[in-house]
């Protein structure tokens, strides 16, 4: 089953087109690394899922539900439900600095859901453990360092019980040190069957972990296939030209 | 000089204190929100609020706070039809005046607060499905308060300096009283006293902001 269908998404910033007829689909427990140079427009795609860019035309179904269809958005109450779905790690975490580490893993379900106390801090707990900083809940986020807080932010996004996670470039600020702790979270959770999709431009780890990997290039996607398609017999002149530089 | 002459000069100054930790309380409990109710419409989308907003701005921090008091208390009853409704208790007008003027004040540290506010937090909260008002309200409004605080400390330590116009509007104050101690006993002291009694009400609210500023460090 898919969770997340698109087809012929389009995107423009004024003259420049960052999105060209982009078409993909994840299936569900399926993990999708989105690989491509620096500006092809994987950032902008993923953000255009969560309704963070708003795109110019094309199709986005998330399950059975149309977050957009040819070009039409849905209603502001229907993109909040569908959006709901979907949880986000950003590129610099965008943790709240002014709530500790488990206010913000709290907060949400608790404003936005209204769920009962006693299970977010039951939740929150386990979340905390999940990533290894139960030791770290009273810490405010200016006290962690860059890996710890994009665990904190994987957590807050999984307290919301999304169907699927989207990452963008999870470990991309980064020091290189720090990233193993990140994709070692992101690993386990593909062993536990999270669906997600993650923009990266760590190769080894998207080789690693994806079930799909889809090539960008210049707005345009190129091609997708398992890792060991697209890494050893890539279809494309610039997948590969892309893959030889990127890998060496 | 006796102790006796002091004591018995400072407890009208005190008196007159009370007037201007009176004022002070009003126009701070006042001025802050509407500052922050005018942060807002500056930044609204509706062309006419945030035209409103920046010129309100503009003629309260481009004229001076004594020129819009006398216009308040003096000016405002001269006006034809319906001068003689706005005839006010001088320390009413007093404070009308210093809520507007201070209001403009604040409304400029806010909007510098929240220019301050990256945008990922914005996109976080809508991500994890914050509605604008939870979003305002648990994510902006406490980091903003917290960005403007020591501007906000500032503006205040300005205020109680700038109760002493209530001199210029004839309401008795701890100023009033120095003066005229001065002006009866031929002597500087009653100044000095004054100046002790300024300098305390600052250094109160410096500690307290230094407390508030600890207590919100985030760390």
């Amino acid at each position: 089953m898919d969770i997340i269908q698109v087809s012929n998404l389009k995107k423009s910033f004024g003259n420049q087109e960052v999105l060209r007829d982009v078409s993909f689909s994840v299936k569900k427990n399926e993990v999708v690394a989105v690989i491509g140079p620096s500006g092809s427009g994987k950032s902008t795609m993923l953000r255009s899922l969560v309704n963070l860019e708003q795109v110019n035309g094309g199709s986005i179904r998330v399950q059975d539900d149309y977050l957009v269809k040819d070009g039409v958005y849905a209603g502001n109450q229907e993109i909040k439900q569908i959006t709901s779905r979907m949880g986000m790690v950003f590129q610099h975490f965008n943790l709240f600095p002014h709530l500790t580490v488990k206010e913000n893993l709290e907060i949400a379900p608790r404003v936005v859901k209204g769920e009962a106390s006693s299970d977010i801090q039951r939740k929150s707990a386990e979340l905390l453990e999940k990533v290894g900083l139960s030791d770290k809940a009273d810490a405010y986020p200016a006290k962690l360092s860059g890996g710890q807080k994009q665990r904190v932010a994987i957590a807050r996004a999984l307290m919301m019980n999304p169907q699927i996670l989207l990452f963008d470039e999870p470990t991309s600020a980064l020091d290189p040190e720090l990233t193993g702790e990140v994709l070692q979270v992101i690993k386990q959770l593909a062993q536990e069957h999270m669906t997600m999709m993650v923009v990266t431009h760590e190769m080894g780890f998207a080789r690693e972990v994806a079930n799909q990997i889809m090539f960008m290039d210049k707005g345009e996607f190129v091609e997708s296939g398992t890792p060991e398609q697209l890494f050893t017999n890539a279809k494309f002149e610039r997948t590969k030209s892309f893959l030889h530089r990127a890998l060496k | 000089m006796s102790v006796d002459y002091i004591l018995s000069i400072t407890k009208p100054m005190l008196e007159g204190a009370q007037m201007t930790v009176l004022l002070f309380i009003i126009a701070i409990l006042l001025s802050i929100p509407l500052g922050f109710l005018i942060t807002l419409m500056a930044k609204s989308n509706n062309k006419a609020l945030s035209w409103f907003a920046h010129t309100y701005v503009y003629v309260m921090r481009g004229t001076p706070l004594l020129l819009q008091l006398l216009f308040i208390c003096f000016g405002l009853p001269l006006l034809p039809v319906v001068g003689e409704y706005l005839v006010m208790d001088r320390f009413v007008a007093a404070c009308v005046g210093f809520v507007l003027n201070y209001a403009a004040y604040f409304a400029e540290i806010f909007r510098g607060g929240l220019l301050s506010i990256d945008k990922g937090q914005y996109e976080a909260a809508q991500v994890l499905g914050f509605s604008k008002w939870q979003t305002t309200n648990k994510i902006i409004l406490p980091q903003m308060f917290r960005v403007a605080l020591p501007a906000v400390a500032n503006e205040s330590i300005t205020l109680v300096k700038d109760t002493a116009l209530l001199y210029a509007v004839a309401v008795p104050e701890l100023l009033h009283f120095a003066q005229t101690a001065v002006n009866r006993d031929f002597t500087i002291v009653p100044f000095f006293i004054a100046g002790i009694i300024y300098l305390l009400m600052t250094l109160l609210l410096t500690l307290f902001f230094k407390w508030l500023e600890k207590r919100f460090k985030f760390e």
